[in-house]
């Protein structure tokens, strides 16, 4: 029945599309992003529509899903500088919008003396094209992958960085993505190719003006060569009847280091895989991630590193903070390779429920083929430590305020690694905001 | 210096040795005769940790070149376990911990096996106990040390205790001490000290590790030997250790570059 | 060390015993025919048949699972004899035409002496009068009115307590191999604790010498009423050898308000040789209801034999204040494989549940932790804390940990750890340093290591499970 119903979705997705965009395509698209959305749409149509019996969505039901066939949204030019303006970053210096999955080049900001190359993916003046068509679509798992299938089948705009070697960018470059449509669905992409011993830092940056319901698709790979360095902040702002979708895969290259912060606060239904792939030996990945949901939200995490080459470094921590009838997943998958013998890996999932009613799963995962590796997980669930609770009311607050000091705090441990300090201000706002209105 | 005609103990000569194609030693030679207390001293990375190490037979290192002879023996033909039974004893810099393994039970197994080898007799768990609680008093240990874990959680201090404890055990004829000075407070050190002096005699050699002058002043060596870049560059009698507090490293080199420069 | 790894590895499988055993045997298959046949030679009452045929058209539906972290030719369920009817054992007239070897093994595992004999199927009678012995284990429980049998014994002589609690903690259809179990099984166990009774001495001695042929399908059923407590134990140090490669058993515990059940089990199934051929599969139903307030379930299990070992002996703490226990140790080498672990489920208030399994996996074995701790909405402040450590020896073999925490209640506090390491280099040349050989050194961290699990133990199986320990991994470093 669910391949019926993958099949049905799909081909009322692809009647969705207009005429010319599958096959004679229109005159701007490039040949080789032809065939990659084709690929992409023959496997789609062979994956099955995930559901709860899946291993990997035993705790998210999408089903509700099946039964929206959202078409994809249409380009439109109705923003303002002053409607994104709230969601603007002071640290950028390098801004790429993108209004329903649509690249904005009015609402963006681009440098022009730029060494490095940042703009839209899918542009034809691309001068980067033969370097954007050697890694899109060949680090994230779209051939197993039924959404990311769906985010490559029906690609069109998305963000291409490219910092050439030993380039670093100093300031940090946001890419906001901001969802306008109600009952559609928008497809953000996002692509990096840090080369040799660059560095720069990316805000990825889920927002939504008002309350639509909308599906996000999307999908961001980012590829670091030889001692590249990213710091990687992902912000899924969505609304809160959104249904957000997402991967990010991450190849790395010796000695390169990868550092994602990801905070996920909207959407009903939000579902984000982070898979990191170890290709070459000394390279470090650090992955945090904080999920804060409250109602009816469902936010279901699900990582995986991939140590296959010695001698590399992961640490994760995931917090979760629980509240109302609302349900976190985790799940994070830790793969040491036979030989991949020196790995140190740790993972923490740390899990807060404020209600009665709040739900958490988490299932952190090692499976390990070396030996001479150190490798370490945990995770913990409860509420708030009493004993805390106590100090701090023997020292004047009242229960309440207590509560949502350590709350916050809770939360705050992760918001502090992120290192774009209005950002994180920002967050903390938000966070902060959200505790209080609970109690 | 003492002019000692002890029967030789210890030869090393033109010592070279490597870890992971890294070569480490440069040349060793070194004469311990019985009844000698040496002292090595250098900067971190001399190589001196690693002469320890390559004498007690660790697998990770490898000598390309030159020979040691113990007691008559090739001691490069020698497992580490032999050599331990062969009474070549290393107090380790950073004693290992083994989770889960009683103190007491470590300590017996080592004992018997040793005694085993040597054609001694070996003790059961209640003649042990009680011969080990005679060693501890000397160390001054705690009854409740032989319950827990080898090792595991034991401070600092505690662990080089240990470490001398194993030596009395043990009776090694060549007793190592890498390091034993570092992290103890005074009182510790002096109770180490006191320890050592009391298992050192006549029919045995130690060799010591350290950095400082400090463990000298407790444990006197009848040779100061200064290691550099995987060599010994210099040896004297005890007073070269309190020079070389006094001045530092550099000044042997300013003292060698005086001397050649006189020399031309 | 690598050299002294592969030395380990590949040490001989030191054999077991085994005995022609000559008996009727059912033609192979398995259809509605073969129940009534298997019920029929056990004269069993209508309602076990009913029981027996209704998990029969429960299996015939279901498919085999494969979502455990092993790999297995697939069994053809056509070609296994449901049943067959022991006969007297070709005993051996005396313990000196016992295999030598076999001997030794006892001797190094601390066998006690008199059970060397029925383990090595010597007549008993030659070396002591097995007869007596059980008889005064079984007057010794009759006094304090404990039930202890077999379960065809028990369907005779209890058949209202049998059929009040048998398929209640694993019914007919809970899994593939549980259903199998229901409908063909041939013996097993029946022990009875009546309210307010300790049981006076651990249920393990007399067992050993009396459950060697069980047969493939065990069934196990343990009741302990009211206030009553019991340690069980099954299984045996020694090498067993079995012709049946599938063995599927199940096992149901009940305790009531405030009783205590102990299971331990040593499990030391033929693992097949060096290169994977041959062995056990050990597909194992294992579960307890703490069903009353203030009621416990403790399992204790060491693993160290078959070629496959999939067992999550599990607890269901509905009481209040009931307490759900797992301790495990697994080994495995050459080729073995093993995922196992426990369920740990909270329904009843003030709940608490301890999880602690270590795994060594030495060979080109794979071993695999695999836990679930549930809190339901009911189960106000319970707690569990869970810890998995696994122990790598050589490069070829691989550890695993999937530990599914579910929470549903926000007054519960779940912990879990995990971590995964080697023997250390570093501690085999220290131990060397001191003059103890790689053998010794090994088997002394790897009882280290399992320390926490062997204090859960009687204590004679605590000594030979340590020694069975380096026994198994004798040779696999040096």
């Amino acid at each position: 029945m669910s391949e019926t119903m993958a099949n049905d979705y799909l081909d009322c997705l692809l009647n969705a599309l207009p005429a010319d965009s599958r096959n004679s395509g229109a005159q701007d698209t490039l040949d080789w992003l032809r065939r990659l959305r084709n690929e992409a749409i023959d496997q789609a149509g062979r994956l099955r529509f995930p559901t709860v019996k899946d291993e990997e969505w035993r705790f998210t039901d999408v089903s509700p899903l099946a039964k929206l066939p959202y078409k994809p949204a249409q380009k439109t030019n109705a923003l303002r500088l002053s409607d994104i303006q709230p969601f603007c970053i002071a640290e950028s210096a390098h801004r790429l919008v993108f209004v329903d999955g649509f690249f904005s080049p009015g609402l963006s900001r681009l440098s022009e003396d730029d060494q490095f190359v940042i703009g839209n993916l899918t542009a034809p003046a691309l001068t980067k094209a033969p370097l954007a068509e050697a890694h899109l679509g060949q680090h994230v798992q779209f051939r197993d992958n039924f959404f990311a299938a769906l985010n490559t089948a029906f690609l069109q705009d998305g963000a291409l960085i490219v910092l050439p070697e030993n380039c670093a960018v100093s300031a940090p470059i946001h890419l906001l993505y901001i969802a306008t449509q109600e009952q559609t669905t928008q497809y953000p992409r996002c692509l990096l190719i840090g080369e040799r011993s660059s560095q720069a830092t990316v805000i990825e940056d889920y927002v939504a003006l008002g309350a639509n319901t909308y599906i996000t698709n999307s999908v961001a790979e980012f590829s670091l060569a030889d001692n590249a360095q990213v710091n990687h902040i992902r912000v899924q702002r969505e609304s809160g009847n959104a249904f957000h979708l997402a991967s990010s895969a991450v190849a790395l290259e010796q000695g390169s280091q990868y550092r994602s912060v990801s905070i996920t606060l909207g959407a009903l239904i939000s579902r984000f895989n982070l898979d990191v792939e170890f290709n070459a030996q000394a390279a470090e990945c650090a992955i945090d991630g904080l999920a804060m949901i409250t109602g009816r939200q469902l936010a279901d995490t699900h990582t995986r590193i991939d140590h296959a080459k010695p001698h590399c470094t992961s640490h994760q921590q995931h917090k979760c903070i629980v509240d109302d009838s609302s349900h976190a997943v985790f799940n994070g998958k830790i793969i040491v390779r036979p030989h991949a013998q020196r790995t140190n890996s740790s993972q923490s999932s740390r899990n807060l429920l404020l209600s009665g009613k709040a739900q958490i799963d988490t299932k952190p995962q090692l499976e390990i083929f070396a030996d001479d590796v150190k490798c370490a997980h945990g995770a913990t669930v409860g509420q708030l430590d009493n004993e805390e609770i106590f100090y701090l009311k023997s020292r004047g607050l009242n229960e309440l305020t207590a509560r949502n000091l350590l709350t916050y705090a809770f939360g705050a441990e992760i918001l502090d690694r992120i290192p774009v300090p209005s950002l994180k201000h920002t967050l903390e706002q938000a966070i902060l905001n959200q505790t209080t209105q609970n109690s | 210096m003492n002019i000692n005609q002890n029967p030789i103990i210890l030869n090393v000569d033109n010592l070279h040795a490597s870890i992971q194609d890294t070569e480490i030693l440069k040349g060793i030679n070194l004469t311990v005769r019985s009844g000698e207390i040496h002292a090595i001293m250098g900067l971190n990375g001399s190589g001196k940790s690693t002469f320890a190490k390559v004498l007690a037979g660790h697998p990770d290192y490898h000598v390309t070149q030159g020979s040691i002879q113990y007691e008559q023996q090739d001691l490069l033909e020698l497992s580490a376990e032999e050599r331990a039974q062969a009474g070549v004893f290393l107090a380790f810099q950073y004693p290992i911990e083994i989770p889960g393994v009683a103190n007491s039970q470590f300590l017996r197994l080592a004992y018997n096996t040793v005694q085993a080898k040597r054609g001694k007799e070996e003790l059961d768990p209640l003649e042990f106990d009680d011969f080990v609680r005679e060693k501890m008093k000397l160390l001054e240990m705690k009854p409740d040390f032989l319950d827990r874990s080898v090792n595991e959680g034991f401070s600092g201090g505690e662990k080089k205790r240990n470490e001398i404890l194993q030596m009395a055990l043990l009776e090694p004829k060549l007793g190592i001490l890498d390091e034993t000075d570092s992290g103890l407070d005074i009182d510790a050190l002096k109770i180490v000290a006191k320890g050592v002096n009391h298992l050192h005699n006549t029919d045995n050699a130690i060799i010591l590790i350290t950095h400082y002058q400090r463990l000298l002043d407790h444990i006197v060596p009848d040779f100061v030997h200064v290691m550099e870049a995987g060599r010994i560059i210099k040896t004297g009698g005890k007073e070269l250790a309190l020079e070389l507090e006094t001045h530092g490293y550099d000044w042997i080199h300013n003292d060698q570059k005086r001397a050649a420069g006189a020399s031309t | 060390m690598s050299a002294a790894l592969q030395n380990l590895v590949n040490q001989p499988y030191k054999h077991g015993f085994v005995t022609d055993i000559e008996s009727y045997v059912a033609p192979k298959g398995l259809n509605e025919e073969t129940i009534r046949l298997i019920s029929a030679k056990k004269d069993e009452p209508e309602w076990l048949l009913n029981f027996r045929l209704e998990a029969f058209q429960k299996w015939l539906t279901m498919t085999e699972p494969h979502w455990q972290n092993v790999k297995y030719p697939k069994i053809d369920f056509q070609a296994i004899s449901y049943y067959a009817a022991p006969k007297p054992k070709n005993k051996l007239a005396s313990m000196d035409e016992v295999d030598p070897e076999l001997l030794r093994t006892f001797e190094k595992l601390g066998v006690p002496m008199h059970e060397r004999a029925a383990l090595a199927g010597v007549a008993v009678d030659v070396i002591f009068d097995s007869v007596s012995v059980a008889t005064t284990y079984k007057e010794k429980l009759a006094e304090v009115g404990i039930i202890f049998c077999s379960i065809s014994e028990a369907v005779h002589n209890h058949p209202e307590l049998v059929r009040q609690y048998l398929g209640t903690v694993v019914p007919v259809g809970d899994n593939f191999f549980a259903a199998l179990n229901s409908a063909v099984f041939t013996d097993g166990s029946f022990c009875y604790i009546p309210k307010g009774v300790k049981c006076p001495m651990d249920l393990s001695t007399y067992f050993r010498i009396n459950t060697q042929d069980s047969g493939q399908f065990e069934r196990t059923l343990i009741i302990a009423e009211e206030g009553a407590s019991v340690s069980y134990l099954e299984g045996c140090t020694a090498p067993q050898f079995d012709t049946n490669q599938l063995h599927a058993a199940v096992v149901e515990l009940v305790a009531l308000d405030h009783a205590d059940i102990k299971y331990s089990t040593v499990q030391n199934w033929y693992a097949g040789d060096e290169n994977g051929v041959g062995g056990i599969y050990n597909f194992v139903t294992k579960r307890g209801l703490a069903k009353g307030i203030n009621s416990r379930i403790s399992w204790t299990q060491v693993e160290t034999g078959s070629a496959i070992t999939w067992k999550y002996p599990s607890c269901i703490l509905r009481g209040d204040n009931s307490i759900g226990e797992f301790y495990s140790v697994a080994v495995t080498n050459h080729h073995q494989q093993a995922d196992t672990g426990t369920k740990m489920i909270h329904i009843g208030k003030n709940t608490r549940s301890t999880i602690i399994s270590k795994g060594i996996s030495a060979g080109k074995s794979n071993s695999s932790y695999r836990g679930l701790v549930r809190i339901a909405p009911t189960a106000e402040n319970a707690r569990n804390f869970s810890q998995c450590d696994s122990m790598l020896v050589g490069d070829q073999s691989g550890a695993h940990t999937f530990p599914y925490i579910q929470v549903r209640n926000n007054s519960a506090k779940v912990e879990h750890e995990a971590s995964t390491s080697k023997i250390g280099e570093d501690q085999l040349f220290y131990l060397a340093q001191r003059g103890i050989d790689a053998e010794e050194a090994v088997s002394m961290i790897v009882n280290g290591f399992c320390k926490e699990v062997f204090q859960q133990l009687p204590m004679e199986f605590a000594v030979e499970a340590t020694k069975l320990l380096s026994f198994k991994l004798e040779n696999s470093v040096g």
